[in-house]
């Protein structure tokens, strides 16, 4: 993937990522309870990938004590320059609701970029599939995949661009999709579903998928992010139809670098799944192949 | 002469400043961010003779300044951690200290005898507090076997011993002087205090593990008491543990009576907290006006 890496059994291990010392550049209301925050962070931006994360603190306190993980929505340019991320959030917790307050020039402690990312897409039709805040990370998979724009360092070389990309994004409802505007991209088929019906599909975002899945064209790759039970229903759904499917999951985390051993999932040791072991999701993952996990 | 450079019994450490047990993976995750040449030493997370698989998630959650932890002690064995991760930690020039588990004091012995095989380690460790695994016996809770597993494993291999004690019992006094008088090089105080987090409304505790072990901020003054109750009491050197997270908390538990101490649940949230902390602490001393950091080590006066 070009980004050298800590060990060849630890993919997300990145060995390049840094810690830093950042501040926001702007804020601004996505959706209801949404938002987005741009930071100021040359080094990570210059090497940060779709599908990639990073850790997030608020500096000069113990309360709240831990970073959190967010994933890239998009790196940003200044003068030609990758200058710094975009990424979202929904306000849940201590940290997330002292951010929404937070204002340009705030400081910020960051480390990463971390985890292996979504590979890059070699196929004609690609689906995203994204519940809630989980459409984060497919910003930047999106334009990554039709050739618009180049990620990592080196830039990652995209194979083919993808001839026809689909996102399904599902939200409890119409106030909650955020970022609808910058996914209004050419050769990217926006279908929503909603939980309560205002908006698009009435029902769950997995049922958009298989209907994608059904179809003359269907994906020969689908990527998802989002709670539980919506990639565990992606998951099935590309089992039955044979089709690749990679899940970026948001196990929580303590360090997000892989020395805590908390954000472990279970993954595989055979086919069946009788064999299995916890891994930590932050240094082998985010981003499992669906069919390697026990969900 | 190195001013920081300290010595605990037959371990000697180019500086006081250790990352602890189970807050630093098998090193390699952290190379990113820390130069591990500068740190005193690098204890990995805890070996058991068999893989453990862990305890089911989540298996963490934070507290006020504080985190919770329920582990498990999820590690692939002593044979794993001989083949995939010894020859790495021996390649990093700092001192490596294998922490390690086991059930009874046979387990002890004989992940002693093995890991003396192997030239390069700095010392053993010797969990004996683990609040996160059931089935074994107590040793960290009972002076005679705490006792009794320090002696066998200071039979069974020519490398310095470190007890690491638990705080859940009355007197950790009674713990370390028995620790002390069964031969140990150092104990390392303190490992974390048992507690649980609740989600009241579906009625069930929050971690997998039911009960976790807590660390951070929230515990540093009660570490920072056991450390200088046992300073008073036991003639062994100290290694203080629980809550670090600046240079003055360094600092206190140096004159507290620590004469090294360990980076934990700090690391998890400040990855580069530990070299900047070797920085710190040579700046101190000089600022301190002392030739060597032993001078400052339990001068707390009451």
């Amino acid at each position: 993937m070009g980004e050298p890496v800590c060990s060849p059994t630890l993919p997300g291990a990145v060995a390049s990522a840094v810690q830093h010392q950042a501040h926001v550049v702007a804020q601004t209301q996505m959706a209801r309870d949404t938002y987005c925050l741009r930071l100021h962070c040359p080094p990570i931006a210059e090497q940060i990938h779709p599908g990639q994360f990073f850790m997030v603190r608020l500096p000069g306190t113990d309360n709240p004590l831990l970073g959190r993980p967010f994933a890239l929505y998009d790196v940003y340019e200044e003068d030609g320059q990758k200058a710094g991320i975009d990424f979202g959030y929904v306000t849940v917790g201590k940290l997330t609701s002292a951010m929404a307050e937070w204002k340009p020039g705030q400081a910020v402690e960051l480390w990463g970029p971390l985890g292996n990312g979504f590979p890059l897409p070699d196929v004609e039709h690609l689906a995203l599939v994204a519940g809630g805040i989980g459409q984060t990370p497919f910003l930047a998979v999106a334009r990554e995949a039709l050739g618009q724009k180049q990620y990592g360092n080196p830039p990652r070389q995209l194979p083919k661009p993808a001839k026809q990309l689909t996102m399904c994004y599902g939200a409890r409802s119409a106030e909650y999709l955020a970022g609808l505007d910058d996914f209004q991209m050419d050769g990217l088929d926006l279908k929503i579903s909603t939980d309560d019906g205002s908006q698009g599909h009435h029902g769950f975002v997995t049922e958009l998928l298989a209907e994608s899945l059904e179809s003359n064209s269907a994906p020969e790759a689908v990527y998802c992010c989002g709670p539980e039970p919506m990639m565990k229903a992606a998951q099935q759904l590309c089992a039955e139809k044979r089709v690749p499917c990679w899940l970026s999951l948001e196990t929580p985390m303590a360090c997000g670098f892989g020395i805590c051993f908390s954000c472990v999932t279970r993954v595989k040791l055979d086919e069946s799944g009788d064999n299995w072991d916890y891994r930590r999701t932050c240094v082998e993952g985010p981003v499992f192949p669906a069919d390697q996990l026990l969900l | 002469m190195n001013r920081l450079a300290v010595q605990l019994n037959r371990l000697q450490l180019a500086n006081p400043i250790l990352v602890a047990s189970g807050t630093f993976g098998y090193a390699r995750e952290a190379q990113a961010y820390i130069d591990f040449a500068t740190l005193g030493g690098i204890i990995p997370k805890t070996i058991t003779p068999q893989p453990r698989i862990g305890n089911p998630p989540p298996r963490t959650i934070e507290t006020s300044s504080g985190l919770l932890n329920s582990i498990g002690l999820d590690n692939d064995g002593l044979e794993q951690f001989i083949e995939k991760h010894l020859d790495y930690l021996l390649s990093l020039n700092t001192s490596i200290i294998a922490n390690i588990a086991g059930r009874n004091v046979d387990d002890f012995k004989q992940m002693a005898a093995r890991l003396n095989e192997f030239d390069g380690l700095a010392a053993l460790e010797l969990n004996i507090s683990c609040p996160n695994v059931s089935g074994g016996v107590d040793f960290g809770t009972n002076p005679k076997l705490a006792a009794e597993v320090v002696g066998s494993v200071r039979d069974a291999c020519s490398l310095p011993v470190i007890a690491k004690l638990t705080p859940n019992v009355t007197s950790v006094v009674e713990i370390a002087a028995a620790a002390a008088e069964a031969g140990a090089d150092a104990v390392s105080l303190v490992n974390t205090f048992q507690g649980m987090a609740v989600d009241w409304r579906r009625r069930k505790p929050i971690l997998g593990g039911v009960l976790g072990g807590l660390s951070g901020p929230a515990i540093k003054p009660l570490a920072l008491r056991i450390v200088w109750q046992v300073a008073q009491a036991v003639d062994i050197p100290i290694i203080g543990v629980g809550g670090i997270a600046c240079i003055d908390d360094v600092m206190q538990f140096i004159v507290a009576g620590a004469t090294a101490v360990q980076i934990g649940t700090a690391n998890f949230y400040n990855p580069g907290i530990a070299n900047q902390l070797v920085g710190e602490l040579s700046e101190i001393v000089e600022e301190q006006g002392c030739t060597h950091i032993s001078e400052l080590t339990g001068s707390l006066q009451t």
